[in-house]
């Protein structure tokens, strides 16, 4: 048997992790701004709150763990608020207002779960323990929207601009995860005296996301489930708590965070050309738009975990993680949920960017800045999936 | 050191970057001509290692760490030459076929020649490498080629359709290998196939979630039905993908368990099981096909079923029959392929209904066709027959009646449906629309690329000994069997239970060549009244009642009618389909008014449920 796979981490690797996210998210950050300037996603207050959601997200990462990262990034989720509320839409603002309010009781419940936690690592005394648990279970949910505490993200990732979603689920969503995960290691007894509720969170977000991206006829709606979907995975790999499991959480989440910026790039460009929401209804667009098609189905498969992409660099680990936590029956569970994923990003490869187009349609001239950060970051995507080596070397 | 393993890859590799570099600058012929070079290149560098291979050495080489304490690390042994010379040699042919065909093709071309090379060299690095977890990231990098390959015009329906099919239904069973190697490396600590740990770990689990991803990937019963619908592909992909690059995945990992673990009798009684069935359900469909390359998918089926039943009976002879029938596939079936391919690039379909007297028009492909197909049929002269006879009569050695039945039946069938094809297209009347159109016979590159291949159906055929000697054997040899056989020219033993097999061939031979002589002497005159220049299988019908493809296919539809739809998997996905999507779209009809309408209460309502739940932890 060998002997690490059986370890539970009691510290990861926290610093040099800090400071891979804070590099992945200035090179996200930087896409963003270089795709904002092609298809412009709002005028110069988008640009301001884009940048100040950047830098204390950044930042965030960069003090390292303590009060003053939980400030910054929850700064940063008040200030994607302000982002999503600033598109003007009345959708937008009522998904803002939804988000709005979920934050703060997410916030004030992570605020005071930790509170009561405290930080010598054990659980506090009874009746504490359970108030604690309560809150902070809730409260990451809340969050990161997990299966049920989801209800924000749908509408917001429908009628905001696609950069803003992808700065809320790919910046935002994810230095909250970072939170959590090291959370695995300076409290424990919170994964594992509750090991059964995140293990059922956990499932209903994988299933529960997927069955919802199935039911989804608008696109960007669809990839706001699947986000539901894979975060599911990421809890679990953190619920197991092994060196495999929170290194592969890690690293799926990274792989999230870029893969979801293809996804909704690749929409937002289609949109923006367009001039409508895209939908099943649309069919064979791969004809007029073929760098975001290409770039779709890279972020789809990414997503998934289909080698040789980045995705497979972390899902395998899950998997791992999976199979030591619950056995065969976990893993074979989980890769069910993954065919489910498969079945709905399939359904929109196939309806709506191949096929045969609804009408004989010329090819659109994509704009030649954003064509380039898409297929830059797919390339960097399969160049580190195919040579991970010198990225995972860094976490020891 | 044994750099040299890396060599095909390398070459590949160069290839792969070469079209990518110089895709916008090159014509759509000089790329063809480019990967041919590049994938004879890899195939000379492959060849190279059989001389050691031969002498019964294993090549081993590690390279650089991949992922933590990952290596890439190679392995090569016979069954791994056997595999890359499959796929590099085979595949040259194939892209020197490309050639021509793909010429008028007005894009994608540089995608088409880089996943081209892109599909061989995954099999490569599949067959090659030590470490599972790489072996896995092949498996699924050839399994996306053959997505993109298959859907290389996607903006037609059926084909984009087909690609579909092809990802969800090989892709999801892959999962079963992943959880192997996964199993596997939590048990032993290690990826490495060749560590002796493994053996012990190689559990019966383990072997169903790797044999559930082969049987997808070999187009086993009941996960075959993606094959006929990737037929929509252009021919060359159709045939990279029957003959050696796709399905021979899953028959490499199936003989490659034998490395892992000795087979207890359960698992081979599992895959002989499969393999019949597999056998039976492929000739059946194959039967009732109209469309050319849909027949040819069907036959796929049904003989990767004899390949599989070969390596199943886990014997010296039926390893050895396994793999020199795979071999022979290959050869045969990337053959009939390509010459379905010149058929439609010259005539613009397949439909065999809209087919006949081609072999007018099109001579050379049509003997190269009537070479490969004797060879499915299993003529004697051709590597199909060495490959029937060496299954046989290890199934007879085996004392495995049934298959020795099932085999022998199919092969009756195949004879059918291969005759049924060859003269619907090839012979009989040109209909009126065919005389009128500009039929001509393919370039000579394409024809160059088939004949190859045919011919070495007949070389092989001839001499299957040197096959044998050189492949064969060391690769049965690497799985841990090691035949004595002797082979001879045509095929026939002089040892095992072959050589009575050999004597009652010839007494049934002698036999019929009687019959006819007594038959020729005593009966009064021939017939008189014109007859159809279509053989029928029996007494010949009057000219305005000619057999076509239509006749075999409803005479085959009307009779089995019953099995068709016993043996037809799609009607279970479809109905499984249908449910997931109706289980989502009422969850989703049943939570979207709350979520929308209500999301703080409902958010208080589950808090309240959670913290109850905590409370009672």
């Amino acid at each position: 048997m060998n002997s690490i796979l059986m370890q539970t981490v009691t510290s990861l690797n926290g610093a040099a992790w800090d400071w891979i996210f804070c590099g992945a998210f200035l090179l996200l950050l930087i896409f963003i701004g270089l795709y904002a300037r092609a298809i412009p996603q709002g005028k110069g207050l988008w640009w301001g709150l884009s940048a100040l959601l950047g830098v204390l997200v950044i930042a965030g990462m960069a003090v390292g763990e303590g009060i003053l990262r939980i400030v910054l990034l929850d700064t940063a989720a008040f200030v994607a608020v302000a982002l999503v509320w600033n598109g003007n839409s009345a959708k937008a603002k009522a998904a803002a207002k939804t988000y709005l309010i979920l934050m703060i009781v997410a916030i004030g419940f992570l605020a005071a779960g930790q509170y009561l936690a405290g930080e010598n690592g054990t659980a506090p005394a009874f009746p504490l323990d359970k108030i604690a648990a309560g809150l902070l279970i809730i409260g990451f949910s809340l969050k990161l929207a997990l299966i049920p505490f989801y209800f924000w993200l749908p509408n917001l990732a429908e009628h905001s601009k696609p950069m803003t979603t992808v700065l809320v689920v790919s910046v935002v969503d994810i230095a909250a995860f970072s939170e959590l995960a090291f959370m695995r290691s300076s409290a424990p007894w919170l994964f594992t005296d509750y090991a059964v509720l995140w293990l059922i969170v956990a499932l209903l977000s994988m299933f529960g996301g997927a069955l919802g991206a199935l039911a989804q006829k608008n696109i960007k709606r669809m990839l706001a489930f699947s986000t539901i979907d894979d975060m599911g995975y990421l809890v679990l790999g953190t619920l197991a708590g092994s060196v495999y499991g929170l290194n592969g959480a890690m690293l799926a989440a990274l792989s999230h965070a870029f893969c979801k910026f293809l996804l909704f790039g690749a929409v937002g460009v289609v949109e923006n050309k367009l001039g409508h929401d895209l939908t099943l209804d649309d069919h064979g667009i791969a004809a007029q738009f073929h760098v975001s098609a290409v770039v779709f189905i890279a972020g789809a498969l990414g997503m998934i975990g289909v080698p040789p992409l980045f995705g497979f660099i972390g899902r395998w680990r899950l998997y791992l993680s999976g199979l030591e936590y619950g056995g065969v029956a976990l893993v074979l569970t989980m890769a069910a949920a993954t065919a489910l994923a498969l079945l709905y990003y399939v359904r929109v490869i196939h309806r709506v960017w191949l096929g045969k187009p609804s009408q004989e349609v010329a090819k659109v001239n994509e704009p030649a800045l954003a064509s380039f950060v898409l297929i830059a970051l797919t390339v960097i995507l399969l160049v580190v999936g195919l040579f991970p080596g010198w990225l995972t070397s860094l976490i020891g | 050191m044994n750099l040299i393993v890396v060599l095909p890859l390398g070459l590949l590799g160069v290839g792969i970057l070469f079209q990518l570099i110089l895709g916008k600058v090159l014509s759509v012929k000089w790329k063809g001509w480019f990967a041919f070079l590049f994938g004879i290149l890899a195939l000379a560098s492959t060849l190279t290692m059989l001389p050691a291979i031969i002498h019964g050495q294993k090549l081993d080489q590690t390279l650089f760490i991949w992922d933590q304490n990952v290596a890439v690390q190679y392995h090569v042994d016979g069954l791994s030459l056997i595999f890359a010379l499959m796929a590099t040699g085979i595949g040259s042919a194939i892209l020197l076929y490309c050639i021509n065909y793909m010429a008028h093709e007005p894009e994608g071309t540089t995608r088409f020649y880089v996943l081209l090379l892109t599909f061989i060299a995954g099999l490569v690095n599949l067959v090659f490498s030590a470490n599972l977890i790489l072996v896995y990231l092949s498996w699924e990098i050839i399994g996306l080629c053959s997505y993109f390959l298959v859907g290389f015009w996607y903006k037609e329906e059926k084909a984009a359709a087909g690609a579909k099919k092809v990802l969800v239904m090989t892709h999801i069973p892959g999962y079963g290998l992943l959880a192997g190697i996964l199993l596997i490396y939590h048990s032993t600590g290690t990826f490495v196939w060749t560590d002796p740990s493994v053996s012990a770990a190689f559990t019966t689990g383990i072997f169903v979630l790797m044999l559930v991803a082969a049987m997808a990937k070999s187009v086993m019963f009941p996960l075959h039905t993606w094959i006929p619908e990737a037929m929509n592909a252009p021919t060359p992909v159709s045939a990279l993908l029957h003959s050696a690059c796709y399905v021979k995945a899953g028959v490499y990992l199936i003989a490659r368990m034998y490395s892992f673990a000795h087979w207890p009798h359960a698992w081979n009684t599992l895959v002989i099981t499969l393999g019949c069935l597999t056998i039976l359900v492929g000739a059946l469909f194959a039967l009732a096909q109209t469309d050319m390359k849909r027949l040819l998918a069907y036959s796929t089926i049904s003989q990767l079923g004899y390949i599989i039943t070969g390596l199943g009976l886990g014997t010296n002879l039926g390893i050895a029959a396994g793999l020199f029938y795979c071999l022979s596939h290959g050869l045969f079936k990337g053959t009939l392929f390509l010459c379905a391919g010149a058929v439609q690039h010259s005539t613009g379909t397949r439909d065999m209904r809209k087919l006949g007297g081609l072999a007018s028009r099109m001579p050379w492909t049509a003997r190269i066709w009537l070479i490969a197909a004797a060879a499915i049929v299993g003529v004697p002269l051709t590597n199909g027959f060495v490959a029937k006879w060496l299954l046989l009569d290890a199934a007879l050695n085996a004392n495995q009646m049934i298959v020795v039945i099932v085999a022998w039946l199919v092969s009756v069938i195949t004879a059918v449906y291969m005759l049924k094809a060859t003269v619907s297209v090839f012979y009989g009347d040109m209909p009126e629309w065919l005389q009128k159109a500009k039929v001509h016979d393919a370039e000579p590159s394409m024809l160059a690329g088939m004949g190859i291949l045919g011919s070495l159906c007949l070389v092989f055929g001839l001499a299957p000994q040197l096959l044998f000697k050189a492949l064969v054997a060391p690769a049965a040899d690497a799985l841990g069997f090691h035949s004595e056989l002797t082979l001879t020219w045509l095929g026939l033993q002089t040892s095992s239970a072959g050589i009575q097999v050999t004597l009652g061939a010839a007494i049934v031979l002698v036999a019929a060549l009687l019959g006819w002589l007594v038959f020729s002497l005593v009966r009064s005159k021939k017939t008189t009244e014109p007859v159809s220049g279509v053989f029928t299988g029996g007494d010949p019908l009057p000219a305005q009642s000619t057999m076509n493809a239509t006749d075999f296919t409803v005479l085959a539809e009307n009779n089995l009618a019953i099995a068709y739809k016993i043996t037809d998997p799609d009607r279970v996905y479809v109905p499984l389909w249908n449910g997931i999507k109706g289980l989502a779209a009422g969850i989703d009809k049943a939570i979207r008014p709350v979520s929308d309408n209500y999301p703080l209460w409902a958010t208080i309502a589950l808090a309240v449920v959670v913290f109850i739940a905590v409370w009672l932890l």
